[in-house]
């Protein structure tokens, strides 16, 4: 492992990016064209990544949207009713076919978990039960299940919530 | 390991979307109060979660809805663990954990027992990782100087895809 650290570290100071190290002597490689993207958008956060689609939240100047990229296009694509000037989203979480987002947001001193259907662009609230303020967010690969982070009485909880 | 289910069920008034749903119950651990940072496996048969575990953060796999424990041998020490995400059928185990100084994101294959680690130049500390379901993607939200920006690497020259029984290669979920 040793040796394996110090290989890290002598790429790392070759200025190679990010790498990755370990016994088996593979490298990663950053999309660098998809990363140019999406640093266009500002700054970026809370990654949920598919196999097709990657949702951060983003935004410049305090104000932050959820956004949706196509990895193929290495594009953003429409998310109508799901993003508010008066939300703050916190945690997303997207299935595999970019259709179903889990998003928890602040919205008029609430903190909520809504559901995001994109081909009907219908946001639909998933009341805590019971209730509770949910913090993280995961949404299964097929859409039909979630698991989030509940805060309740002081104490972390995770709730798992099948979707129909 | 029993599941201690809270099994309260719920409906809901909206028009497309019913839902019921349980408590991730039981880690099997008795210090265990606060379980939090879940990761579903693209198949939904395992749960990820962050727990605290001896005054430690510490990452807990489990079969799903059973609520069997699995242990992580390459990721276990390194305290403290943060940001699992899980592949499809949970082969692969990705998470942040602590050596030394340093935050690193490191990947365990559950298949072959290999751990591989990232490692950051410069001063980006990394702060989130999701993994793609099939395993080829890695999303990594990176922390320098008070800006945080998400990069996504590729892995397909380093890990084997992780896809749902039968599907062939080529035929992603799009």
């Amino acid at each position: 492992m040793r040796s394996c650290s110090a290989l890290g570290h002598a790429l790392t100071t070759m200025g190679a990016g990010l790498l990755l190290t370990g016994c088996l002597g593979s490298v990663p490689v950053p999309l660098n064209g998809f990363n140019q993207q999406l640093e266009q958008a500002g700054n970026s956060r809370e990654p949920a990544l598919s196999d097709s689609w990657l949702a951060v939240i983003s935004g410049r100047g305090g104000r932050e949207q959820v956004l949706l990229l196509n990895l193929a296009r290495q594009r953003p694509v429409p998310l109508p009713n799901l993003n508010r000037p008066d939300a703050q989203p916190l945690s997303v979480a997207v299935d595999n076919a970019g259709e179903h987002l889990a998003v928890v947001r602040q919205l008029e001193g609430r903190t909520e978990l809504v559901l995001y259907r994109r081909s009907l662009g219908t946001v639909e609230l998933l009341p805590m039960q019971p209730p509770g303020v949910p913090r993280q967010v995961s949404l299964r690969a097929d859409g039909r299940e979630l698991a989030v982070q509940v805060s309740r009485n002081g104490l972390w909880q995770v709730d798992l919530i099948q979707l129909r | 390991m029993p599941l201690l289910l809270s099994s309260l069920v719920s409906g809901c008034d909206a028009s497309w979307v019913s839902f019921s749903r349980r408590s991730a119950g039981g880690t099997g651990l008795l210090d265990a109060g606060s379980r939090q940072d879940p990761a579903l496996s693209g198949n939904g048969q395992w749960l990820a979660t962050v727990i605290e575990r001896n005054g430690r953060l510490s990452l807990l796999l489990q079969h799903q809805p059973d609520g069997r424990v699995v242990p992580l041998r390459q990721i276990r020490g390194h305290q403290p663990h943060s940001s699992p995400t899980l592949s499809w059928n949970g082969r692969y185990v990705a998470a942040l954990v602590q050596q030394g100084n340093q935050r690193l994101a490191v990947i365990e294959d559950r298949a072959s027992g290999r751990l591989h680690r990232l490692t950051l130049p410069g001063e980006r500390i990394p702060v989130r990782l999701s993994l793609a379901p099939d395993g080829q993607r890695l999303a990594v939200e990176l922390m320098q100087e008070g800006q945080r920006r998400v990069e996504l690497l590729d892995l397909t020259n380093l890990l084997e895809p992780d896809r749902p029984a039968g599907q062939a290669v080529g035929e992603q979920g799009r």
